[in-house]
């Protein structure tokens, strides 16, 4: 008689050291530090996203009809629907700050330069549809605010010139919000974007494993130490016990303030108040700081300038002396950006 | 080039032009059916008998879509310039505006724009940008005042 394990072993020939082996990557030290461990923080939010999203989407139902019913059924009626939907909502909160975080610390310890640019790039689009999953998430909740919030959306989107008009119709399948719109929305959220990002997030962390993350050394750090641990089991360890933590902060913010549903959306009239997803503030005000055509071709000169940072950070620092240019550029976008969003949270107007 | 040469060369590109043109047309044609199709419909709809709607005076028409529409006539020809029918839907992104009787302007909530009894954006961004309300077409027959509006729209509150 042959044990199972056997029986496996011949049929997929794989060990345990090879295992090992091949996840063996030694780490930096600095890993230890638990901001540079940001990174796995939006990974694991984007896989509790991935289970929520399929659990809601056995109940929702994308209509225009039907959506807002649908979603008040999860909240109301089905059991612990109302945790899975919360769970959902605070875990695109938290991955979007997550994501913004992990950017902030690549950025100002200028891991993204070479041979990384192209990681940097491809963490930037991660950047964009996370923020576009955000997006599309909420309008399917088809309540007054998601509503106008995807109106707004869609208008500047179709304010970009020569092929705004298309983009929008592409995105509301009609020339305005329709019948056919919530369902396009719905599957770029929970099918186009996630497939994308999947692709994505195994490039980015292909690329991390072939270049190895950036090397630190810390003044406090004993010199004579080894300067690398192993990935397994140390590091992983630390990324199952940032999963434990974000577990239970999931589940107690859900708990504590569970998603709300505001009033149904209502085609004929803007509430007196309205304000996007909190992540949106700053465009928010950006809109109504400047004229349309202005505003959205600035945003999209600031998207692309952020998109090609690396190069042109190298450019800076190969014809000047400022070497360190970017920390300043970087702490004055980050104090513009955090005052836009006090700013827009502040008041009603 | 030997004729083997010539025979694997012509062979590769048969191939890669097959797969791109075949895999080329199936992009174009998902395309295709991803764009929509169907322009919203519209239609002419009666307003109201000219004669009964004195210079200076307005009203309020309902389109089929729930949408309120303010009519005016300002001039005495009675042709159709006398009169004029205001969008509610501001031309900056396409929040709905509300009349501010207080402050004598159109207001919209979204980005602080504002509009003057006639359509012209006094402030906001749709004022930056030179924007008024848009005006629906109107059409005068026989006496009889018409309007083209959308025959359709998404189901209002009161149906939820
Ligand atoms: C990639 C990361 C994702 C992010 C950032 C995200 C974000 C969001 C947000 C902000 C909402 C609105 C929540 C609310 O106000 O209730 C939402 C709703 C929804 N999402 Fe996601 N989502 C993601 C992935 C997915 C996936 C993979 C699926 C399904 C396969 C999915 C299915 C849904 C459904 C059905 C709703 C509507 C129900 C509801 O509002 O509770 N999502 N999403
Ligand atoms: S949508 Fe009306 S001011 Fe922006």
């Amino acid at each position: 008689m042959i044990s199972p394990i056997a029986w496996l072993k011949e049929r997929i020939p794989v060990d345990g050291d090879q295992l090992a082996e091949l996840s063996n990557e030694p780490v930096p030290n600095h890993l230890k530090r638990w901001w540079f461990a940001l990174g796995g923080t939006p990974a694991y939010l984007f896989v509790v996203q991935i289970v929520t999203g399929i659990l809601l989407a056995f109940y929702y139902e994308p209509s225009p009809r039907t959506a807002y019913g649908s979603v008040k059924y999860i909240t109301d009626t089905a059991a612990y629907g109302w945790y899975f939907r919360s769970v959902h909502k605070w875990g695109a909160t938290l991955m979007i700050a997550a994501v913004i975080l992990h950017q902030m610390r690549v950025f100002f310890t200028g891991a993204y330069r070479k041979p990384r640019e192209i990681n940097w790039m491809i963490g930037m689009c991660l950047l964009v549809c996370t923020l576009m999953a955000g997006f599309t998430g909420y309008s399917l909740v088809y309540e007054q605010l998601s509503y106008w919030g995807t109106t707004v959306g869609a208008n500047i989107g179709g304010s970009v010139p020569l092929i705004g008009p298309f983009m929008r119709e592409m995105m509301l399948g009609g020339e305005a919000y329709n019948e056919r719109t919530l369902s396009r929305l719905f599957i770029v959220h929970a099918a186009i974007l996630p497939t994308l990002m999947v692709g994505l997030i195994v490039v980015h962390i292909a690329l991390i494993r072939l270049q190895g993350v950036t090397e630190f050394q810390f003044k406090d750090e004993d010199q004579t130490k080894p300067r690398h641990f192993p990935f397994f089991p140390d590091h992983l360890y630390t990324e199952l016990s940032i999963g434990l933590v974000l577990m239970i902060l999931l589940s107690a913010l859900a708990t504590i303030l569970p998603a709300t549903l505001g009033p149904r959306a209502d085609p004929l009239s803007t509430p007196e108040v309205i304000k996007p997803e909190w992540f949106f503030y700053v465009s928010f005000r950006w809109l109504k700081l400047f004229s349309g055509t202005f505003a959205v071709l600035s945003t999209g000169f600031i998207a692309f300038t952020m998109f090609i940072w690396p190069f042109i950070d190298g450019w800076i620092r190969r014809k000047s002396k400022y070497q360190e240019a970017s920390v300043a550029v970087g702490i004055v976008a980050v104090l513009v950006i955090i005052g836009l969003t006090v700013w827009e949270a502040a008041v009603a107007h | 080039m030997d004729r083997r040469g010539f025979l694997s060369r012509a062979s590769s590109i048969a191939m890669g032009a097959g797969l791109v043109g075949g895999y080329g047309v199936f992009a174009a044609m998902a395309g295709r059916f991803l764009y929509p199709a169907r322009p919203s419909l519209k239609g002419w709809l009666f307003v109201i008998d000219v004669a009964s709607m004195k210079p200076g005076a307005s009203l309020t028409y309902t389109a089929p879509d729930g949408a309120t529409i303010a009519v005016a006539r300002q001039g005495l020809t009675g042709q159709v310039g006398d009169f004029i029918a205001l969008s509610s839907t501001c031309p900056h992104l396409g929040c709905k505006v509300h009349w501010e009787g207080q402050n004598q302007r159109f207001f919209c909530p979204c980005h602080n724009g504002a509009f003057d009894p006639s359509g012209k954006a006094i402030a906001g961004p749709p004022k930056e940008a030179g924007q008024s309300l848009g005006r629906y077409p109107l059409r005068i027959e026989n006496g009889l005042l018409f309007i083209e509006v959308p025959l359709e729209g998404l189901p209002g509150q009161e149906e939820a």
